[in-house]
């Protein structure tokens, strides 16, 4: 899916004022819309439909007059509706975060923080990395205010803690679950589109597994990520790629990491699928034409809910060849968890991965002294989601589980506490301290 | 600080951390209550001012309204006496008696406001330096008085005529952080590194007629800043493309994004 033929509805979420289609001219400074995001009333709005148009009812002097910095609210305008409403695409970030419980997010429930002073900003240009998208204009982490040794406390779980961070990356413990505030789609089937006499059906969390302009979804509440090696970069399939979609799913973006590479971390990641168009005889990807752009529009699949046209029409605008001939693939993309971070109180327990540490010896398998230390307290010291649950969140089916994040999955031989870490020995780039 | 203050300050702790602890929903998700909540989420003009609060950035501000009884004496000791005494008592970061501060001390914004305050993560710094003498470097003079007091219990006003060896707390703030972040070579040194510029008035500012078309207000914001009209002009978000330096294959480019070739399954 792609912005191209569909500037009018896409650019509702563009910095500017009427880029609908490729003429735009981006050296004009006067299109740009400074109220989008420095709006304070909150009464600020775009068009959905207008090309980034402001709604003619909005009291533009009045929001010029009150013009201040950014803040969850002027930011989630766009990015909590990604991908066409609330939490459909970034799994983490919806307008719950607008006034968020501390266990929802720690950083904005518990100490109010706006996005900006995560993701800060030099000259316009904000600072972030995406899993979804490429376009990078500074980076950030987590240690760069917390450091790489977090757990500040000074006895022996701190400093294990503080040793995890070497292979695992902070959320993997501290966002055991994403969407946890408000379900995120999961799974979107383009190719069921166009029943218009289908009627949706609710699921438990009330969502609509039916939209005939878009086809079949699937969504997750307090959803357990998919765990993988990430090392930061991220391999993606852009428009006119050659895929091999014939064998898998095509993975759109996924990130590259590996457990021989000391600088890979376990990251936790919702994985987004998908059903779509695919060229049977190039092998890319296709640009459906799916917004009219106006009256007289005659391939906009929004209106005419023919795919060839929409496709044919689409994949112009992306100049691309299109050879006429459309089949349906699977898709995924991976889409790395970065906010909804808990307090440090629900955190995954230790337990909640180390399988051994359930049985009847636990940290004295190795410290095999006599400290007045419970190390059975310590090992179940965290969440174990009972809290969770009990507050409503769909998560009763983990409770009491261990290999949380999946060893055997990650290339490990088991729980390595048992079977021993990733490195036998100290590889070329370890660093001891990072 | 005195027992009985720090007591009450263990129970407000303990308090903000168990008010932390409340529910996560209190309606099911599905429910059509919770969607109603959803939906009326913006605050409308008409509707009720909103109750909602985050607590530990509340109890921080409750703590830097609090202003400390000035401390005339200090005790004298050399720095590294006190840096070995302090070990010796084995203070250390499980004595924190709080993780976090918000900076923003009514004895400077007296005297000016331009800069919002500062977040200041206490219990991080302690676990990095190892030192609480770097930042404690004078102790109360009184027997039972405590290691660690608050910055703003000896320095406060600047040029106190009473203390002219004294810099104000502003200068001494600066003058800490600053100074060891450049010897440390680690953290901000510069304004916003730390603080949020605040954004002065702009009601008189704005000179715009009645129902201004959006491209009239644009013109008018950039009568002031056109450098940051010219900044916009080579960003992201106004793009919706650029550099692409983490995705392989494609580390030097700069024009991949949503507006060229990115695609997705959404």
């Amino acid at each position: 899916m792609s912005i191209a033929s569909n500037e009018a509805r896409c650019t509702s979420c563009h910095v500017g004022y009427g880029w609908k289609d490729a003429s735009f001219d981006h050296t004009d400074m006067t299109r740009i819309d400074c109220l989008v995001c420095h709006d304070t009333t909150g009464t600020y709005k775009k068009t959905p439909t207008a090309a980034g148009m402001p709604d003619p009812e909005v009291d533009l002097v009045n929001v010029a007059k009150n013009v201040g910095p950014t803040s969850r609210r002027s930011c989630g305008e766009c990015h909590f509706n990604g991908g066409g409403g609330e939490a459909v695409k970034h799994a983490d970030l919806s307008r719950q975060l607008l006034e968020p419980e501390r266990n929802c997010d720690v950083h904005m429930g518990g100490y109010d923080f706006q996005c900006t002073e995560c993701h800060r900003t030099r000259n316009h240009k904000i600072a972030g990395r995406s899993s979804s998208v490429p376009v990078v204009e500074g980076s950030f982490s987590c240690e760069e205010c917390h450091t790489g040794s977090p757990h500040h406390g000074d006895d022996l779980l701190d400093h294990h803690l503080n040793k995890h961070c070497q292979t695992i990356a902070c959320n993997t413990c501290h966002a055991p679950v994403y969407a946890k505030c408000k379900p995120t789609k999961v799974f979107w089937d383009w190719s069921k589109a166009g029943d218009k006499e289908r009627k949706p059906k609710k699921d438990k969390y009330g969502m609509p597994d039916y939209n005939w302009k878009k086809g079949e979804f699937r969504w997750k509440e307090s959803a357990k990520p998919v765990y993988t090696w990430d090392s930061g970069f991220s391999k993606r399939v852009f428009l006119g790629d050659k895929v091999d979609w014939r064998s898998g799913p095509v993975n759109i973006s996924e990130p590259v990491g590996s457990i021989n590479d000391p600088n890979s971390r376990i990251a936790p990641f919702k994985i987004m699928e998908g059903v779509q168009a695919v060229d049977a005889e190039h092998d890319y990807l296709l640009v459906p034409h799916l917004f009219p752009r106006d009256k007289e529009d005659t391939t906009a699949y929004w209106k005419h809910r023919d795919w060839q046209k929409s496709f044919t029409d689409g994949m112009k605008a992306a100049d691309l060849k299109y050879s006429g001939k459309y089949e349906w693939t699977t898709s995924q993309m991976y889409w790395r968890v970065e906010h909804e971070v808990m307090p440090a109180e629900s955190a995954l327990s230790c337990v909640q991965c180390h399988a051994s540490l359930q049985s009847e010896r636990t940290c004295d398998r190795c410290h095999q002294d006599n400290r007045e230390v419970d190390f059975k307290k310590i090992a179940h010291k965290g969440t174990d989601f009972s809290y969770m649950a009990s507050r409503g969140r769909d998560v009763s089916h983990l409770v009491g589980t261990t290999d949380y994040i999946g060893f055997k999955a990650l290339g490990y031989k088991g729980d390595p506490i048992i079977h021993g870490g990733r490195f036998k020995k100290l590889p070329m780039g370890y660093k001891v301290e990072k | 600080m005195s027992k009985k203050s720090f007591i009450v300050l263990l129970l407000f702790l303990v308090m903000g951390l168990s008010g932390g602890l409340v529910a996560l929903h209190p309606e099911s998700p599905g429910s059509p209550a919770a969607h109603a909540a959803a939906a009326a989420a913006p605050p409308a003009p008409e509707t009720p001012a909103s109750t909602w609060t985050a607590p530990d950035q509340v109890a921080a501000l409750e703590r830097a309204k609090e202003t400390v009884p000035f401390v005339d004496a200090v005790m004298d000791e050399c720095k590294l006496c006190r840096q070995m005494r302090l070990r010796e008592t084995g203070l250390g970061t499980k004595d924190i008696k709080h993780s976090y501060f918000v900076l923003n001390s009514p004895i400077i914004n007296a005297v000016e406001d331009h800069y919002g305050p500062v977040r200041f993560m206490h219990s991080k710094h302690a676990a990095q330096i190892q030192d609480c003498a770097m930042c404690h470097h004078f102790r109360p003079l009184g027997a039972d008085a405590s290691e660690t007091t608050r910055c703003s219990a000896c320095h406060q006003e600047a040029f106190r005529k009473d203390h002219p060896e004294r810099i104000g707390l502003k200068a001494a703030y600066h003058q800490q952080c600053m100074e060891c972040h450049r010897d440390m070579n680690q953290g901000p040194v510069d304004c916003i590194g730390c603080h949020n510029k605040n954004v002065p008035e702009h009601k008189d500012k704005i000179q715009l007629a009645a129902n201004p078309t959006p491209f009239e207000v644009t013109e008018e914001c950039l009568r002031c800043h056109k450098a940051a009209g010219q900044d916009m002009l080579k960003t992201a978000h106004w793009l919706l493309k650029g550099p692409s330096p983490f995705t392989l294959g494609h580390r030097k480019e700069v024009e991949i994004g949503k507006a060229t070739i990115a695609t997705n399954n959404f």
